[in-house]
């Protein structure tokens, strides 16, 4: 079995774009729309890795990288954070809040599959 | 600090428009901007095209003006890849209404451009454009209140954010060469750029 991924956006069109860069690469991925939904579809789950977006619905990306991080299934997986967002003090909330790395997009499928073969 | 996407918010000029006695931004290709005040913003189209997003209750509302980068004749694979860019332009957009106070399921859209307006251009850039927008906002869930996408002509879009209003003014002339060379450069520098936005480990 493949590595399993877990991909949140709440653009599905963002959503597509990675989940094919990533499956075309061999990974299996999840997805979810929203911080929230990642926590429950996270829940039980072997995952390998975790790419969040910030700005969303019902729980931004931070959140969710704090709340995982909490969790001790999840205290040492890999968390990317991809994100229109590139202000310096949003990255440092990343980086305390337990993010492994922060990405800005637009992504090259290249270039996100090479940070993520890094931390993997 | 690289920006990602040559979606810049600061180099749009204010202005005061007589005609329409408030502030006006006008924003070129590859910007956008978002506000929660009663303004208009401008822009000229040709095969770029716009998205004029709102939230009608915050009575917050914002444009951008893009182009997919897809190189002549590239195929299918090719044209995914490049709607990152589309999306990107998107999402830049939505997120700072979302920081101005509109909520994502309220968001509604209005879109412009996308005309076939670049001589000696074989590909339909335009309709690649447009074609992007539809499937986009269609995808997100964001209703398409209006459109006026396609044919020959550039377009002057003014967008009321407050009001949701917009005046389309279809330009005679297909041979608006500031327009075009406006396009022009703004796609050569987009395909010519390599499209990473900045990357940080922090381990």
């Amino acid at each position: 079995m493949g590595r399993l991924i877990l991909t949140v956006d709440d653009s599905s069109t963002m959503r597509q774009m990675i989940t094919f860069t990533l499956k075309g690469a061999g990974f299996d991925v999840l997805e979810a729309g929203d911080g929230v939904e990642a926590l429950g579809v996270a829940a039980g789950k072997k995952l390998d890795l975790i790419i969040t977006d910030v700005n969303m619905p019902r729980m931004d990306g931070i959140t969710l990288v704090q709340r995982l991080r909490a969790l001790p299934e999840f205290k040492f997986t890999p968390i990317l954070v991809l994100t229109t967002e590139s202000d310096a003090s949003m990255k440092q909330k990343g980086k305390e809040a337990g993010a492994t790395g922060w990405i800005v997009k637009p992504f090259s499928p290249e270039k996100l599959l090479d940070v993520v073969n890094k931390v993997l | 600090m690289s920006p990602p996407v040559p979606l810049v918010h600061g180099r749009a000029s204010k202005y005061l428009d007589r005609n329409f006695n408030r502030q006006a931004m006008k924003i070129l290709p590859g910007e956008f901007y978002a506000t929660a005040e009663d303004e208009v913003i401008v822009t000229v189209l040709g095969s770029c095209v716009a998205a004029c997003v709102m939230d009608p209750i915050a009575m917050v509302g914002g444009m951008n003006h893009f182009m997919l980068p897809v190189k002549q004749g590239e195929r299918d694979p090719d044209v995914f890849f490049a709607a990152r860019y589309g999306a990107a332009a998107m999402e830049y957009l939505i997120n700072n209404l979302l920081h101005l106070g509109a909520q994502r399921d309220r968001l509604v859209a209005k879109a412009f451009g996308g005309g076939k307006v670049m001589r000696g251009m074989s590909t339909d850039v335009g309709g690649q454009n447009v074609d992007f927008v539809r499937e986009f906002l269609r995808n997100e869930g964001i209703p398409l209140w209006s459109e006026d996408m396609g044919g020959p002509y550039p377009r002057k879009v003014y967008f009321f954010p407050h009001t949701g209003q917009v005046l389309v003014k279809r330009m005679e002339s297909t041979h608006n060469d500031t327009v075009l060379n406006r396009e022009l450069t703004y796609i050569q520098e987009v395909v010519g750029r390599p499209m990473n936005g900045d990357v940080e480990l922090f381990t």
